[in-house]
C-alpha cells in the first residue's frame, strides 16, 4: 500500500477532477479494505461485493475528506459503515432465498433452450447469496433495481452491481456445466 | 485485486465531477451564528427582559447567557466533526459532551436562584408548558439549519450527531429563554427549561435520522 502522504495527494487529486487518481487509490486501498471486509464476513464474493459498494460510497462521500488527516481512517470508517448497514440490512430482510433447490423458478421459453430448470436452481445455489438475492429478486420476482435498493437498504446502483455479477457468475457456472 | 471492475468504473465515471472539500467542523458551525443570535435575542426582545436582570448582574444575566451559546456552538460543531467518517467521537467524549451541558444548565440554574430567588407559586403548568414549548420552538431553526449540515457530510452515526447537534441548540435557546423567564425556582428551570433542550434534542435526533437516510 502507498504511504499516506502518496494517499493525500491522490485524494486531492481525486476531489480536484482527476479520474486517474481513483484507478491509482483503488490499487492502493482496495486490497486492505477487502481483507478488512473480509474479515467480518468471511466470504470471499461477499467481500468483493462490500468492496465495490464501499468504493461507490467513498466516491459520494469523497468531498467529506479533509488533506489535512490520513486517508485510511476516512475509508477504514466507510468501509465499516457500509459493513454494518449490510448486515443489518440481512438481520431486517423478510426472506434471504439461501436454499433455492426448493424454489418454484418460472424459467421462461427461451430460457429452457439454454438450461433446465434443475440446473438453473443448482447453479444459482452457487452464487454468492447477496447476488443470488439481487438476481432472484429482479430476473425472477421482477423487481426494479430501485425497489430492490429500497427493499434490502443498499443504494440502487449497488443493486444493479450485484445482479449483473451474479448474472455473470451463473452464466459462467451453467456454461462449466456444459448446459449451453 | 489491483484494476477497477468495469461495472464500477462506470458507475463512478457516470458521477464523476470536481469536488470542494468541506470546511472544518468550526467554520460550518459559524453558518449557525444568525439563528444563535435569533434563538438568543428572540424571548428577551419579543416579550421582555427578565424583572431581576438587575440584581442578577451583567455576568450573571447576559455573560451566563453568552457562554451557553458559547457551548452550543461548541456542541454544534461536535455534531458536525461526529459526521464525518473517520472522526467519530468516542463513548467517553459522548458521555462528555452529554454531561458538560447539563452541569453547566444546573450551575447557571443555581447560581441565578442564589443572585435572585424568585417562586413560582400559581400557574405552575401554564409557565411550565409556555417555557417548554417557548424555549424548544426557539431551537427549531438552529436545529433544522444544523441538521441540514450534518445530512450534507456523511453521517455514519447520524443519531449520535443529530443529538448533539439538538442539545447545542437547545442550550442556545434557553441562554434566551432564561433572559426573558425570571422564575429561577431549580424545579421550574430543571424540568420546563431542561426539557426545552431534551426535546430540541429528539428533534435534532428525529432530522438527522431522516436526512442522513441515504447512506444508511
Amino acid at each position: 500500500m502507498a504511504d499516506d502522504t502518496q494517499l493525500r495527494e491522490l485524494m486531492r487529486a481525486y476531489q480536484s477532477g482527476r479520474f486517474e487518481a481513483f484507478d491509482d487509490l483503488y490499487a492502493a486501498i482496495a486490497p486492505v479494505l477487502r481483507r478488512y471486509l473480509l474479515s467480518h464476513v468471511r466470504d470471499a464474493a461477499k467481500a468483493d461485493d462490500l468492496v465495490q459498494e464501499t468504493f461507490l460510497q467513498l466516491h459520494r462521500a469523497r468531498h467529506t475528506y479533509d488533506p489535512a488527516y490520513p486517508v485510511m481512517p476516512w475509508a477504514m470508517a466507510i468501509a465499516r459503515h457500509v459493513q454494518l448497514m449490510d448486515r443489518r440490512t440481512l438481520s431486517r430482510r423478510p426472506w434471504a432465498p439461501d436454499d433455492v433447490t426448493e424454489m418454484d423458478l418460472p424459467v421462461r421459453g427461451e430460457a429452457a433452450s439454454y438450461a433446465e430448470r434443475s440446473d438453473v436452481r443448482r447453479a444459482l445455489g452457487h452464487v454468492a447469496p447477496s447476488r443470488r438475492a439481487a438476481v432472484i429478486q429482479h430476473h425472477v420476482l421482477g423487481l426494479s433495481f430501485k425497489e430492490i435498493a429500497a427493499r434490502t437498504g443498499i443504494a440502487e446502483t449497488a443493486a444493479k452491481l450485484r445482479s449483473s455479477r451474479g448474472m455473470s457468475q451463473l452464466r459462467a457456472l451453467l456454461k462449466g456445466h456444459g448446459t449451453k | 485485486m489491483t484494476g477497477v471492475p468495469a461495472e464500477l468504473r462506470s458507475r463512478i465515471q457516470a458521477e464523476f465531477a470536481v469536488v470542494r472539500p468541506l470546511p472544518s467542523p468550526w467554520a460550518r458551525a459559524l453558518w449557525c451564528a444568525p439563528f444563535a443570535a435569533l434563538a438568543l435575542l428572540a424571548a428577551p426582545a419579543f416579550f421582555n427582559v427578565r424583572t431581576d436582570a438587575g440584581q442578577l448582574g451583567w455576568l450573571g444575566g447576559w455573560g451566563a447567557s453568552f457562554l451557553q451559546v458559547a457551548l452550543g456552538f461548541v456542541l454544534i460543531a461536535a455534531a458536525l466533526r461526529e459526521s464525518v467518517p473517520g472522526r467519530s467521537w468516542s463513548a467517553g467524549a459522548i458521555g462528555l459532551w452529554l454531561v458538560i451541558p447539563t452541569a453547566l444548565t444546573m450551575a447557571v440554574t443555581l447560581a441565578s436562584w442564589e443572585a435572585s430567588p424568585v417562586m413560582l407559586r400559581r400557574g405552575w403548568w401554564t409557565v411550565w408548558l409556555v417555557c417548554i414549548s417557548g424555549s424548544a420552538a426557539t431551537a427549531l431553526p438552529v436545529v433544522a439549519l444544523a441538521g441540514v449540515l450534518v445530512a450534507r457530510a456523511y453521517p455514519t452515526r447520524p443519531a449520535i450527531a443529530g443529538l448533539l447537534l439538538g442539545i447545542g441548540a437547545g442550550v442556545m435557546a434557553d441562554a434566551g429563554w432564561r433572559m426573558f423567564c425570571h422564575f429561577s425556582e431549580p424545579a421550574h428551570v430543571l424540568s420546563a427549561h431542561l426539557g426545552g433542550v431534551a426535546v430540541a434534542a429528539i428533534a435534532g435526533w428525529r432530522l438527522a435520522i431522516t436526512l442522513g437516510k441515504p447512506f444508511r
